[in-house]
């Protein structure tokens, strides 16, 4: 029997599909014969108690969900996101350079520093990439903190923004897609295949809409992990060997048949009914790698 | 700069502003750089301006290169302040765009997470490159709860802590006065002391920012003093706090940084870490930094 926390906040419950998610869970934990408890930002003395943690909070090396990673690392327990992928994971820029250095195939990027961040530089980029480009700041997450420029001025506009946190941001080219596909990989393998949608019109999978608080989510299409194209899952497993050996999701497009990695995801959304459609098996498969 | 290249003629051409013979002396491997492909297309204005540009890193590598670190490695200093040394300097810009191999000792007045200084250290680590600081100690040491966690695992004495957002929790772990530290990834790692309830609700709603984040508190016995360490030499005359520097140093290898210490019973404990800002680092300071940097280098220093 091993003990595991884990560790959310409250807006894990806000969503029904995510509480259910995270019930499944705790379910799936207690048939398998395992202790499984939530703990919350105020429960963090608590964690010596357990054997695994298992985050389910955002992740960034800034908020609380890292300092709960780090001690568990520090104490030597099993923690799924382990405080590595997470700083690789929430850096963006981090995330690119490896990429880079290891030769895995992603989305055209450049990196801007705030010294740079002028007329001729700007000029450089459009010509390099077209119009429109995509800039992200290296702490985007759910789809926030992206966002497309096409022109100097709103180009200008976005970076000022995002310059306030970092010292550096990232530029894409824009490559517009009907989807992108998610791979979760768990310990090296393929854990679920999805798509998800751009909501209509949109060219984002999460979209805030103009003037209103709300978001806009795209559709989740789930297929089985037997029946998607071998290439994806291979890019997929790629990218995250270079990481680490945890739970991840892919963000891949595909590009004239080729796919490219868009970004891998420490701590992957997982919704009931939509990850987890078709592979029911992966609530097991996650407890079984925090168990062993 | 003996294996010299004379390129008068075409600078004279394109450099703007006085067009007296200005002569760039270019090492000779740096122009077989200039042959390969990938420059050929650059424009005969940004080739000279990029000329300038190494002309300058070359005169800095050339001193770095018969530096020896520990037997083996060669010692880039990356450093954002002007140091009064002998030993070459690279800026954290002209570093960022080199691809440097040996050991490289980052010196910043701030190394929190998606800085300047954070930056360096990651790009020395993607090259491969043992370097000082690393990113995973930059990014612990602003973390309070982590900060404290390890210091105190390596020796340094720490006053309890907890991780709440919750007034109530605080009141039923600790007596008044307490001090609150922020874990929230926007502050300036600031900090507020409480002496009453009013207060603490205060400081609580003010550094999680209205409760979206966490904070760490701490009790409050005596007061708290601040002191700079740079390499953990301190420059405060009280012996408990320069051995608190030095534990510090040695668990997180920040080579600059404000530590916060409490004393108390003529003890001190150390409560929290931030970065300097550049305008608190004096002259002072700059001839320390310089003179141990120095020592490191085997390189002279001056005033």
């Amino acid at each position: 029997m091993t003990r595991i926390a884990c560790f959310v906040e409250k807006y894990n419950f806000a969503y029904s599909d995510e509480a259910e998610a995270l019930e499944t869970f705790r379910r799936t934990a207690q048939r398998m014969g395992h202790e499984f408890n939530f703990i919350f930002r105020n429960g963090l003395s608590e964690i010596p108690k357990y054997e695994a943690v298992f985050i389910r909070a955002t992740t960034d090396p800034l908020y609380t969900a890292y300092v709960v990673s780090k001690t568990a690392w520090e104490l030597g327990l099993k923690v799924v996101d382990d405080p590595v992928s997470i700083r690789i994971c929430a850096n963006k820029i981090h995330q690119y350079r490896l990429f880079e250095k290891y030769g895995v195939p992603h989305i055209p990027t450049v990196f801007l520093s705030k010294g740079e961040f002028h007329h001729r530089q700007i000029a450089e980029i459009f010509e390099i990439f077209g119009k429109p480009v995509v800039i992200k700041a290296p702490y985007t997450s759910f789809s926030k903190y992206v966002e497309k420029a096409s022109c100097e001025t709103s180009f200008r506009e976005v970076a000022k923004r995002f310059f306030r946190r970092s010292d550096y941001i990232v530029v894409q080219k824009f490559m517009p897609s009907r989807f992108d596909w998610r791979v979760g990989v768990l310990n090296g393998e393929v854990l679920y295949v999805c798509k998800y949608m751009m909501p209509k019109g949109k060219w984002k999978h999460g979209v805030k809409r103009r003037g209103k608080p709300s978001f806009v989510w795209g559709r989740t299409v789930t297929l089985k992990r037997d029946n998607a194209p071998q290439r994806l899952k291979e890019t997929a497993l790629k990218a995250c060997s270079i990481i680490g050996k945890g739970l991840y999701g892919v963000d891949i497009k595909e590009v004239n048949g080729d796919y490219v990695v868009v970004e891998v995801n420490d701590n992957p959304s997982i919704y009931k009914g939509q990850e987890d459609l078709r592979d029911k098996d992966i609530y097991e498969k996650i407890i079984k790698f925090l168990a062993e | 700069m003996g294996k010299g290249f004379k390129h008068s003629s075409t600078s004279e051409n394109s450099c703007s502003g006085p067009r007296t013979s200005r002569v760039l002396y270019v090492r000779t491997d740096l122009l077989n750089r200039l042959q390969q492909p990938k420059y050929k297309a650059y424009s005969l204005k940004r080739m000279i301006q990029d000329f300038q540009s190494q002309t300058v890193n070359f005169k800095y590598t050339q001193g770095i290169s018969d530096i020896l670190l520990s037997g083996a490695s060669r010692l880039l200093v990356v450093s954002n302040i002007d140091l009064k040394t002998n030993t070459p300097i690279t800026k954290p810009s002209e570093f960022l765009k080199s691809s440097f191999r040996g050991f490289v000792l980052n010196i910043n007045n701030d190394y929190r997470y998606m800085k300047t200084g954070y930056y360096v250290s990651l790009h020395a680590e993607i090259l491969g490159n043992d370097v000082e600081p690393t990113t995973e100690n930059a990014v612990d040491a602003y973390r309070p709860p982590i900060f404290l966690t390890r210091a105190s695992k390596n020796g340094a004495p720490t006053m309890p802590f907890i991780v709440t957002d919750s007034v109530k929790q605080i009141i039923a772990e600790f007596a008044f006065p307490v001090v609150v530290f922020a874990v929230n990834p926007f502050s300036f790692n600031g900090f507020q002391t409480a002496k009453n309830r009013t207060a603490l609700y205060r400081a609580v709603k003010s550094l999680s920012m209205n409760y979206r984040y966490a904070v760490c508190v701490q009790p409050l016995r005596g007061e708290i003093v601040s002191c700079k360490s740079f390499f953990g030499e301190s420059p405060s005359e009280d012996g408990g706090i320069k051995e608190i520097a030095k534990k510090v140093y040695q668990t997180f290898r920040l080579p600059v940084c404000k530590l916060y210490i409490q004393r108390f019973d003529g003890k001190v404990y150390l409560c929290g870490l931030q970065p300097l800002k550049i305008d608190e680092i004096t002259p002072l300071d700059v001839r320390l930094i310089s003179k141990i940097v120095s020592r490191i280098s085997g390189k002279g220093w001056f005033d």
